[in-house]
């Protein structure tokens, strides 16, 4: 026989968001999936960005990696609690697997936790893992033409962090059309242009994280 | 390859289904799966062949129907729908300013229990 129904294929990741979303919000917690293609600068981003608010607030990082702690010990050695997941393959973090390492961050103390997703400019925009926004950086080596190749990322980011900007005079990259196709993508999106090795541009940032917390 | 995990939750939603309702198989299911929504009918169909395997579902089959892109814009105040995948603007006016309607679906609509 023939069975009506009417589920959303993504409910029980959508399900656990929510409830991983309940406990953040309980906690007192501000979560931001940050999300990237890999090497455009998210871990260096979050080292730069610990070290700008320098202690004032109260930061916890979860690294999600395909294989490997490099990340957890970049994070670690700033003395900030660090939970390293290893999806084993899989391109992108879920709400489970967040929802399982929970128990292991001292969600009581912090104020802001930063979710390092998988590097991949495609798949970690279609799973919620209970976040407040997701957060994306494009590094300019990687071209100008990626908000138009790569949509839903740009459609679904609060806010697009425009790194490497200390290599512009380098690049034949036209930074102006990064922005105007991300901002014709998605027209709310904030952008920052920012160096997380000259430090250019982290300013604006970090005051942004700032406003949305207090 | 995030297919892979919507065919995983494709195929627990129908076995749930399918075992709730007091059946024991699994035959065809139908799917919506919006243009937008950036799943590739071909990457599921491989993805759910090899995950249904050993389960109740090992003989079902996936019936996808492409949802297209469509919206409301705030702009010119006129209904739109497309075939591309992504719209960067309103195809009347060229506004930034719409409202989607449809294209980002995934959800299962029916199946086959036996």
């Amino acid at each position: 026989m023939k069975l009506k129904v009417a589920s959303k294929i993504l409910d029980a990741n959508d399900r656990i968001a929510q409830e991983n979303k309940n406990i953040f919000k309980e906690k007192g917690v501000y979560v931001i999936n940050l999300m990237s293609s890999p090497g455009a600068g998210k871990t260096s981003l979050l080292e730069t960005t610990i070290r700008n608010l320098g202690g004032k607030i109260k930061v916890g990082v979860i690294e999600g990696d395909i294989t490997g702690t490099d990340d957890a010990a970049r994070i670690d050695s700033l003395g900030i609690p660090v939970v390293q997941i290893n999806t084993g393959g899989a391109c992108h973090l879920d709400a489970n697997m967040i929802n399982e390492v929970l128990n292991d961050l001292p969600l009581d103390e912090l104020d802001v936790l930063f979710i390092e997703n998988v590097g991949n400019l495609v798949c970690p925009a279609e799973f919620k893992v209970g976040e407040n926004m997701k957060v994306m950086i494009l590094s300019i080596t990687e071209g100008h033409d990626k908000p138009l190749k790569y949509p839903l990322m740009f459609q679904e980011s609060s806010a697009l962090i425009i790194n490497k900007i200390d290599l512009k005079s380098f690049l034949d990259v036209d930074v102006e059309k990064i922005k105007k196709d991300a901002a014709s993508l998605n027209q709310p999106i904030k952008i920052f242009e920012v160096s997380c090795k000259t430090g250019e541009g982290i300013d604006n940032w970090v005051k942004w994280i700032q406003t949305l917390i207090s | 390859m995030h297919e892979v995990s919507i065919a995983q939750s494709l195929l627990e939603i129908a076995i749930n289904n399918c075992k709730n309702n007091g059946f024991s198989r699994i035959g065809n299911i139908k799917v919506l799966i919006g243009k937008a929504s950036g799943v590739m009918p071909d990457a599921l169909f491989f993805a759910f062949d090899g995950l249904k395997a050993d389960t109740i579902a090992s003989e079902a089959t996936l019936e996808i129907e492409e949802v297209p892109v469509s919206g409301f814009c705030n702009l010119c105040n006129k209904d739109f729908t497309t075939d591309e995948k992504f719209i960067l603007a309103c195809p009347h006016c060229d506004g930034l300013s719409y409202t989607l309607n449809s294209g980002r679906e995934l959800n299962i609509t029916e199946m086959e229990v036996f």
